[in-house]
């Protein structure tokens, strides 16, 4: 029942990637105004869905790490939980911010002439990525019965930093663009198929970015599983 | 087939990628500073506009070479751990 509920919406979530797609290229029109990017702006769709669906699994992380050092000394088997669901959205944000990473330097390079350049936004969102990375690389190699509860305090840690990338292009205004909701006058689109290009775009993004983040999850579920049970047959024998 | 289908999934994140550098790679050079003085505005716009398209290309594709990989390694990864879990219900 799990694998066909998963199936069904799986094939849902291609849909939608689908239907995002043909929105984005075929239907939301070229940014031809007076100074505007032209079909450059295009980008758009799959730069800012993933940098929200990136931002939606540091806090999940963020969740998860809490729940775990809130019920590692009472209830296990929560604790555990809790743990699984902090290491999939570490990990699958931090694949979502690396497509961030690597489209915006692209888009850059066309609208701005430059591949980088230490803007505020920039900077917190490399800095971002670099301490979910350190926390993936905590995970993969440090052993001991620490390791969960200095990854915990870690994904805490760099939560911390998802709000001032956030805010960075409204408190300090630099080379990255306003944001498109909530900017200056501006900013935002400027055409309502592009809105709902952009929509649709984000709702596939979230659906895509939640598969994997529920596959992760079950794999870390197994993991732990796996060597749990490996704990009783060494304790057995 | 197993091996062939695991081969594929692999493969593609990999071609996508490729075929990413090579968009960026073969995107024409930029115009010149003073291109007013060796093509009309139609053939700049032309220009530019070619390679805009290569670079939108290229962030689609990369997106998907990133998203598919990373889907291609939690696919190994499940299949590592379905050979483990079976190996660990044997031997207990």
């Amino acid at each position: 029942m799990k694998k066909f509920a998963i199936s069904i919406y799986a094939a849902v979530t291609v849909a939608l990637l689908a239907w995002g797609f043909y929105q984005a290229i075929y239907i939301a029109p070229a940014d031809d105004r007076l100074g505007g990017q032209g079909e450059l702006y295009r980008i758009i769709f799959y730069h800012v869905p993933s940098a929200m669906v990136a931002f939606l699994f540091f806090a999940i992380s963020l969740a998860g790490s809490i729940g775990y050092l809130s019920f590692r000394r009472s209830r296990d088997a929560w604790a555990q939980i809790s743990d699984a669901w902090a290491l999939a959205g570490a990990e699958v944000g931090v694949v979502f911010c690396t497509v961030v990473l690597i489209t915006g330097p692209l888009w850059g390079r066309r609208a701005w002439g430059i591949w980088w350049t230490w803007d505020w936004r920039l900077t917190t969102t490399l800095v971002l990525w670099l301490i979910y990375v350190s926390y993936l690389l905590l995970r993969r190699f440090a052993a001991g019965p620490q390791m969960q509860t200095l990854a915990a305090v870690l994904g805490i840690f760099g939560a911390l930093d998802v709000p001032i990338v956030y805010m960075s292009n409204r408190w300090w205004r630099t080379q990255h663009p306003a944001p498109v909701f909530g900017g200056d006058a501006d900013s935002g689109f400027k055409d309502p198929r592009m809105l709902h290009a952009f929509g649709w775009n984000i709702l596939a993004w979230l659906a895509w970015g939640l598969l994997i983040l529920v596959l992760r999850y079950y794999s870390e579920r197994r993991s732990q599983k796996i060597a749990a049970q490996d704990v009783q047959d060494a304790l057995n024998a | 087939m197993k091996k062939l289908t695991t081969s594929l999934i692999f493969a593609l994140p990999v071609v996508l990628f490729g075929w990413a550098c090579t968009l960026l790679l073969l995107a024409p050079a930029e115009p010149p500073f003073d291109w007013m003085n060796s093509m009309s505005v139609v053939d700049h716009n032309a220009l530019v506009a070619h390679i805009d398209h290569h670079y939108t290309v290229a962030t689609y594709v990369i997106t998907w070479a990133i998203q598919l990989g990373y889907l291609a390694w939690l696919g190994l990864r499940w299949q590592t751990q379905k050979r483990g879990s079976a190996r660990s219900s044997r031997n207990s």
